[in-house]
């Protein structure tokens, strides 16, 4: 039967199926819009400048690009893939990710040691970090947000923006709700309690992020857990939001690049996620898009320094929810939060 | 109208166009409104006027070339669905067991893409390697193939099936009788379905976001992809580009072929 | 060549295209369904049915393709009927306006919803000053913006597919039937309906396995909290990464929307 389909499909495709990549040629995701730009800008167009090699971008978020990955293990088309969500520790787990040295991206050296953790067994190294905070509207809210604790705040619960946990900073935001409602990470059973509660007084929940912006530019919503990038990306559009972090801690969403498994040319690839990591490169995406670097070596200009989580002292403060922890629980908390707020 | 309808029901049915007609366009309209405001969201009602979002999607290479890949596809897919979908349903339509059959032809549409999207891109990495347009084409093809089945299949079931036997009674070869009985037969149900099989490749977005190849971005991709960081009205735009040009291409379409035979059927 | 080859070689290109390249890859990833870590494995069908979370979103999924199905047919019939009986012009223009929203891609289509059915959209703060309904009011995120964007979108199969009937359909046979007293009502039920019977089974059958099996419309418009069975089945492939429950809920959808589906072709085979 496969020997048939085969034959089919050669005659239909008449050679239209894809040549095999030059070597000079690597494929890699990136996130779309301003993301992609300053992509382009800070990596892309000085690599291929650099090496000379062409780089094609597929536009792929973190969960369809995995899906991807792991249906076509057996040709992956991606050189270096980008996750925000987590996605590398079940690619590494299950082996669709390439382990890096220090030998091969030598810039590895230079990143906070908690940006690296996984590199050994493939999962990949952070190259940014978004800071979750709470966004709101600026010129609505009768009170600027100190503290997570505010979310609970039932007088703004009629404007509260809860994002789902399908979407990686919902996920943060949950479990930062959970924990200021006196649960951990063995327990979700008090943060899902308080966003049924939420969710009874008015709140709404949204899983796009472009559902969220709207929600802020149009429908009158005030308040929402959300990362710095976004942020400042309503800013951009001028809208009235302002980003705080927190009093309780800011917790980090890292953003990584891996080199995929099975492809022949990784030497390339690395030479990529190498000057992902470089100062210049880090610095670069700072400015557009005000992520905060994990190389240590970074300088950022003092206006971009001040709008950002920045330096040993700062970044060391963040917490990490483990990633690990998530990833072994996320089917038990993605269907316990469904029943949470089904309506 | 025909002589036989009431004047009450003549008012009624008009009411009832206009109100239909604000059903369907009306989210249309908001985006065609979007598209030409200088508010920097998806949001309504639009303030002030301008073509700068016309401008930057024009003026983005992704977009343009989305748009030709498209374009590409959801042509070689019709003709590949509606010559192979009419085919069968012509087959179908003489088969006693026409019925059970349909319903096998029908399950593409049963099954959330999704699921056919990663089935289809396991099988393929392991038979072939890397997808490529021929994976897109192929994919789409097949979701496609049950609307150009179905509606020819309901033509044919009013069709007068003595008009073959008649035309074979007659003398006419077996080709001669396909191409001048049964085929004029089908047409309207070819051409229904044909039209929902090229509407149908081109907004499809699912497919194509895990089947693409890198280089080969289809327009829904293309604008999906570009939601989470520049939620601007640039979607907008090439919507309602999409939609000025639907308008277009069936008034030249008109012109050239004249489409009021397909009305008349 | 015989009647009987010709047919057979009108058939095999579809049959092929249908079994290589539609069964061979579904089968490989609905086979995940009942694939565990030891072996065979019924778990992942056990789980569905573990309470009543899932097999309530399986029958909001039966039940909103139910309503969708039979509004486009209530609403795609008589457009159907005015298009196939008004002069040609008009019937071109008709048949535009019907599929336009096709030709807008999904996304933005539904963001005309989002603001025309949002909190400060013109149907909520209409609503809201003739004080009929409370300060957060929003049609969004019901199941009732489900409906209507999914109509909206389905609406062309339905009429486009009877059309094809209704068009062939001879006026002269209507006058005929009101010449020897019909009134009009008593005509269309004894001439136009029968007739245009097998577009309108072809266009509910097209409608309905659509909406049950369509989700980037459902979960926009009725967001998180109001899941449809193939909304929980993208997610379990993409952001759960389950697999086997992804293809063990597709499992249940085919089976879920055969077993309304077979009744209804029976019976109106049997009209037909």
């Amino acid at each position: 039967m496969t020997r048939a389909f085969r034959l089919l499909l050669s005659a239909a495709a008449f050679g239209a199926i894809a040549a095999p990549a030059l070597a000079a040629e690597i494929t890699i995701n990136s996130f779309g819009g301003a993301y992609e730009e300053a992509h382009r800008k800070c990596v892309i167009d000085p690599f291929e400048a650099a090496t000379g090699a062409k780089v094609n971008i597929v536009t792929a978020y973190s969960a369809d690009a995995f899906a991807q990955l792991r249906a076509q293990k057996d040709a992956p088309q991606y050189d270096v893939i980008h996750f925000s969500g987590g996605q590398e520790i079940v690619g590494a787990k299950e082996g669709l990710l390439l382990p890096m040295t220090p030998q091969m991206v030598p810039n590895l050296a230079d990143l906070y040691d908690f940006a690296k953790t996984g590199v050994a067994t493939g999962e990949g190294p952070a190259y940014q970090i978004a800071a979750v905070g709470l966004v709101y509207a600026a010129d609505k809210m009768p009170a600027a947000p100190t503290k997570w604790a505010d979310l609970l705040n039932p007088d703004y619960s009629e404007h509260l923006v809860i994002t789902d946990i399908s979407n990686g900073y919902g996920m943060i935001g949950m479990l930062m709700i959970n924990q200021v409602a006196g649960g951990t990470m063995d327990n979700i059973q008090p943060g899902l309690d308080a966003v049924s509660k939420l969710l009874d007084q008015g709140a709404i929940v949204l899983s796009k992020s472009p559902e969220i912006q709207q929600e802020f530019a149009q429908n009158d919503a005030w308040l929402a857990a959300y990362a710095s990038d976004y942020a400042y990306t309503l800013q951009k559009a001028g809208l009235a939001v302002k980003f705080v972090q927190g009093e309780e801690g800011t917790p980090a969403s890292f953003i990584t690049a891996s080199l995929v498994a099975g492809r022949d040319n990784v030497e390339l690839a690395s030479k990529f996620v190498d000057m992902e990591l470089s100062p210049e490169a880090q610095a670069c995406f700072s400015e557009a898009l005000r992520y905060t670097p994990t190389n240590s070596k970074t300088v950022l200009a003092d206006e971009v320094a001040a709008s950002v989580v920045y330096g040993p002292d700062a970044t060391a403060g963040l917490m990490r929810f483990d990633p690990v922890t998530i990833e072994a629980n996320r089917s038990a908390w993605v269907e316990a939060w469904g029943k949470t707020i089904a309506r | 109208m025909v002589r036989a309808v009431p004047a009450w029901l003549r008012g009624l049915a008009w009411a009832f166009v206009v109100l239909a007609g604000l059903f369907l366009l009306g989210p249309l309209a908001v985006v065609v409104g979007v598209s030409v405001s200088e508010n920097q969201f998806i949001a309504f009602p639009p303030e002030g006027f301008t073509l700068r979002w016309y401008e930057k999607a024009l003026g983005t290479r992704e977009y343009v070339e989305a748009f030709w890949l498209s374009l590409r596809l959801a042509v070689v897919v019709t003709v590949t669905a509606t010559l192979i979908g009419g085919a069968a349903a012509i087959a179908l339509s003489r088969g006693r067991q026409a019925g059970a059959m349909e319903t096998v032809f029908l399950s593409p549409l049963l099954i959330p893409t999704i699921i056919f999207a990663i089935g289809m891109l396991m099988l393929w990495s392991s038979t072939f390697g890397p997808t490529s347009f021929a994976t897109l084409w192929l994919a789409h093809t097949v979701v496609t193939l049950p609307y150009v089945i179905r509606t020819t299949l309901a033509v044919l079931a009013e069709a007068d099936p003595f008009l073959e036997e008649a035309a074979r009674t007659m003398g006419a070869g077996r080709l001669r009788c396909l191409w001048h009985v049964v085929l004029p037969q089908c047409r309207p149900g070819l051409i229904a379905g044909a039209f929902f099989a090229f509407n149908i490749s081109f907004d499809e977005a699912v497919l194509s976001l895990f089947l693409r190849s890198p280089g080969h971005n289809t327009l829904p991709v293309q604008i999906y992809g570009q939601l989470e960081f520049s939620p601007d009205p640039t979607v907008a735009a090439v919507s309602t580009l999409m939609i000025l040009l639907t308008i277009a291409l069936i008034m030249i379409l008109d012109r050239l072929l004249g489409l009021n035979r397909f009305a008349k059927a | 060549m015989t009647a009987r080859r010709e047919t057979l070689l009108l058939f095999a290109p579809g049959l092929a295209l249908l079994a290589l390249g539609f069964l061979l890859p579904i089968l490989r990833m609905l086979m995940l369904s009942v694939v565990g870590p030891d072996g065979i494995t019924a778990v992942h069908f056990a789980r569905f049915f573990q309470d009543s979370y899932y097999p309530s979103i399986l029958w909001r999924t039966v039940r909103l393709s139910l309503i969708i199905t039979v509004l486009t047919a209530a609403i795609g019939f008589p457009l159907a009927y005015i298009m196939s009986r008004v002069g040609l012009r008009l019937r071109l223009w008709l048949v535009v306006m019907v599929i336009l929203p096709l030709m807008t891609s999904v996304v933005v289509r539904t963001f005309g919803w989002m603001v025309l059915l949002g909190r400060s959209g013109p149907i909520a703060s209409t609503l809201r000053d003739h004080g009929l309904v409370g300060r957060g009011f929003s049609l969004m995120h019901t199941e009732t913006a489900i409906v209507l964007g999914m109509v909206q979108v389905l609406l062309p199969f339905m009429v486009l597919t009877l059309l094809g009937s209704l068009a062939r359909l001879d006026p002269r046979l209507e006058e005929a039937a009101r010449t020897m007293g019909c009134s009009f009502l008593q005509s269309f039920r004894h001439v136009v309906l029968p007739l245009s019977l097998p577009g309108l089974v072809a266009g509910s059958l097209l409608v309905f396995t659509l909406s049950a099996s369509s989700f980037v419309t459902p979960s926009l418009l009725g967001g998180a909290r109001i899941e449809v069975l193939a909304a929980s089945i993208y997610k379990s492939v993409t952001q759960t990464l389950d697999w086997n429950f992804a293809a063990a809920q597709a499992v249940i959808l085919f089976a879920g929307v055969a077993l309304v589906l077979i009744p209804y072709l029976r019976l109106t085979a049997r009209h037909g």
